[in-house]
């Protein structure tokens, strides 16, 4: 199968070979339907007829019209700007923690990891059951003599958005904890030595030594939690369906209305190249940011 | 020699036979319900493949928020169903028609005397352009389903007045009961049961159909009305204090378990209900919603929830049709069905005299056919309405029940969709099917 590695084109064919099925499933699974979406996004298609009406940019300047469209641009921010100060902000600090706790370290590690390979469906309907009105989080509020912080969780349009965002943070944040802690084990301990010998208090030395040296990992952790939230649909939709009326929508969910439930699936499909483009940005703009600092 | 070839030949004759007996037509068949969760069609597909060897029916199951999204791409790539439950009326299956996915079943509804089943005002609408696109094949109704053991506990009878509606939720609230009548709403499309039986009660039956196929419009008074007084429900706690933090599988429940005494829905949960309640499945009853208003007659909510549908290019087609007539045209089938709470549509006398509905399946149809001469509505506007009306209504609804939406405001956005989906074509216009 592969080329003799003495002959002339061995050096050049043999790494295309060893990639061919793997690029060959990326492109029929990955590119392809990527292509196709933003091919559908300029067309007016029902999902159904075998003619596609080619409408030019038709459907993205119907998107800046679009009141709801902006309801939900707003509420992904808000809900990936929460889910990114939880994610990274205090997945940073439970891993920091964790690197100094020596008892009962791989049974807290686990409790944090456990709920990433839950599956989002098992997520939603066991965040729907806790955020009940009677459900067990009001519950304990009430037991605790804390009963005025009870309220109806799902229910509430100030608050809806938020919770969920933290229900999604609870089944993702073990990602966070385990890639800080891989980075924390690569800082070199001398540098805390050297830290302690200057007079560096523990919070000094975290501000100073910790974090610059996790830089490139916060990066990761950063860019993965932005397009895992962005690209959220299973929770919010098996909780809400974007509701109380739209206080939870966010564009994954309008996409899918729009697309699938309501047969547009042209529109549905520019709204799925806005979500790309926003997500490609946002890192791209991260990516710069941080490289800037670097230099 | 002569009993080694007679040997012989009645072998290969019993090798060809069954080979031949064996060669069977798989009828793949797509439903909504939960996969893993055991319908009537399930049992249905059973008994007929038993009966008809040469056909094989297999029943998928889809959820109903799924089963739309999957439907179509699979029938638009040719690998749908042979045979599958659609929506019905002037909305949803416009686009399939006019895709030319769906089979022409003109033809079978002569071939099999479909007409002696099938009310004509079904296959109104299930038909366009002269041509039945579906077999609408059951009829569903919505009720308001209560625990009587609560009821009797606090003196309370059924009511038949708005006064004695009024009375009656009044004295559960001063009985500790914060949540009267379970609504659900955190999942939307239960609070439009509300909205099309409400819709239905004010307007009537010509108001009803004067939208759907005439020149009216959703913002007439009698539905600016109705939602007015569904937001006025709302805010005097009848749905609770927060009805659309609650999600309807949560809602069931609870009333299963006896903690809210009323909720308003339809036979499909009577099965869990058996389930859920056990011995006190005896303790729940229903009845119908009193009149709103003064002088405003009680009409019963009836719909087709969905018609039957098969795949154009099927090469099954001939014995899914057998299926479907199996189903609801024999009386074993018809028999089958009603056990399950289901009602066939047509002539009932025969299956009635054999079967052995619940109580509380007999209960609901009673309190519908009690008041059908006064002429029954839709029971689910949402399934006959198309999807981005579907959409607006839901959100509208909580809308209302959150207090941030007026009832005009409300019913302008439904007549702004509407009018929108009409604009587009989306809207089927039935009239029967061509006289041969």
């Amino acid at each position: 199968m592969f080329l003799d590695p003495d002959s002339k084109w061995a050096h050049r064919l043999n790494p295309v070979l060893f990639l061919l099925p793997a690029l060959t499933i990326y492109i029929v699974f990955a590119i392809y339907p990527t292509i196709s979406v933003i091919e559908y996004s300029f067309t007016s298609w029902d999902g159904i007829s075998p003619d596609r009406e080619y409408v030019g940019l038709a459907n993205y300047t119907r998107l800046f019209t679009d009141k709801i469209f902006w309801e939900a641009f707003r509420n992904t921010f808000v809900w990936s700007g929460v889910i990114i100060v939880i994610n990274v902000g205090l997945g940073l600090v439970i891993a920091a923690m964790l690197a100094r706790v020596w008892k009962a370290r791989l049974l807290i590690q686990t409790c944090i990891v456990l709920p990433v390979v839950i599956s989002p469906m098992a997520v939603a309907t066991i965040w729907r059951w806790m955020y009940q009105p009677s459900g067990v989080i009001n519950q304990m509020l009430e037991t605790i003599g804390l009963g005025g912080l009870a309220t109806p969780w799902l229910g509430s349009p100030e608050i809806v958005l938020y919770a969920l965002a933290l229900a999604h943070s609870w089944s993702t944040i073990g990602l966070s904890v385990i890639i800080f802690l891989a980075g924390l084990q690569a800082v070199d301990e001398d540098l805390y030595e050297a830290a302690k010998v200057d007079g560096a208090t523990p919070v000094q030395a975290f501000r100073y030594v910790t974090l610059p040296a996790l830089r490139p990992v916060t990066a990761v952790v950063f860019i993965l939690t932005l397009t895992q939230s962005f690209k959220v649909f299973d929770l919010v939709w098996a909780t809400t369906k974007g509701g109380p009326i739209r206080f939870s929508e966010i564009l994954s969910t309008y996409m899918y209305k729009r697309g699938a439930l309501e047969n547009q699936y042209g529109y549905g499909s520019a709204i799925g190249v806005s979500l790309l483009v926003i997500v490609s940005a946002a890192t791209i703009l991260y990516m710069q940011i941080q490289n800037r600092e670097d230099r | 020699m002569m009993k080694f070839l007679a040997f012989g030949a009645a072998f290969g004759a019993l090798v060809a036979l069954p080979s031949s007996l064996l060669a069977q037509t798989e009828v793949v068949v797509w439903v909504a319900g939960e996969p893993g969760q055991t319908t009537i069609y399930d049992e249905l597909a059973d008994t007929f493949n038993a009966d008809n060897p040469d056909a094989k029916i297999t029943v998928v199951k889809n959820s109903s928020d799924l089963f739309n999204p999957a439907l179509v791409p699979a029938l638009s790539a040719g690998e749908g169903p042979d045979l599958f439950t659609f929506g019905t009326g002037p909305g949803q299956p416009a686009a399939l028609i006019a895709g030319g996915l769906v089979a022409d079943l003109t033809d079978s509804y002569y071939e099999h005397n479909w007409g002696e089943t099938i009310p004509e005002g079904i296959v109104v609408q299930t038909s366009s352009d002269g041509k039945l696109w579906a077999f609408g094949s059951e009829v569903e109704t919505t009720g308001m389903f209560y625990n009587k053991a609560i009821f009797a506990e606090h003196g309370i009878e059924v009511p038949t007045t708005w006064a004695q509606m009024e009375a009656a939720v009044a004295k559960l609230q001063e009985a500790g009961y914060d949540t009267p009548i379970g609504l659900g709403a955190a999942d939307k499309w239960p609070i439009s049961h509300w909205q099309s039986m409400m819709f239905g009660r004010y307007a009537g039956p010509e108001g009803i159909e004067d939208v759907l196929f005439g020149d009216g419009e959703w913002t007439d008074a009698p539905f600016v009305a109705a939602s007015a007084k569904l937001q006025a429900m709302g805010e005097a706690g009848w749905f609770g204090p927060t009805p659309v933090a609650i999600g309807y599988g949560e809602l069931m429940d609870r009333f299963w378990a006896g903690e809210v005494p009323m909720t308003f829905t339809g036979p499909w949960v009577i099965g869990g209900g058996i389930e859920a309640a056990g011995d006190r499945i005896g303790d729940y009853s229903v009845f119908a919603v009193p009149p709103f208003e003064e002088g405003q007659k009680i009409h019963p909510t009836n719909s087709i929830g969905s018609g039957w549908y098969i795949r154009e290019g099927s090469e099954a087609t001939e014995i899914a049709v057998r299926f479907l007539n199996s189903m609801f045209l024999d009386t074993k089938g018809r028999v089958a069905l009603l056990n399950a709470g289901t009602v066939p549509v047509g002539p009932l006398d025969d299956a009635l005299a054999q079967a052995e509905m619940s109580p509380l399946a007999v209960d609901i149809w009673k309190t519908s056919d009690d008041h059908a001469a006064n002429g029954t509505v839709p029971a689910f506007l949402d399934t006959i309405t198309p999807g981005s009306l579907t959409t607006v209504s839901y959100d509208g609804l909580q809308a209302l029940l959150l207090d941030v939406m007026t009832p005009e405001e409300f019913t302008s956005e439904m007549q702004s969709a509407w009018a929108s989906s009409k604009a587009a074509g989306e809207i089927m216009l039935p009239g029967g099917i061509a006289e041969r």
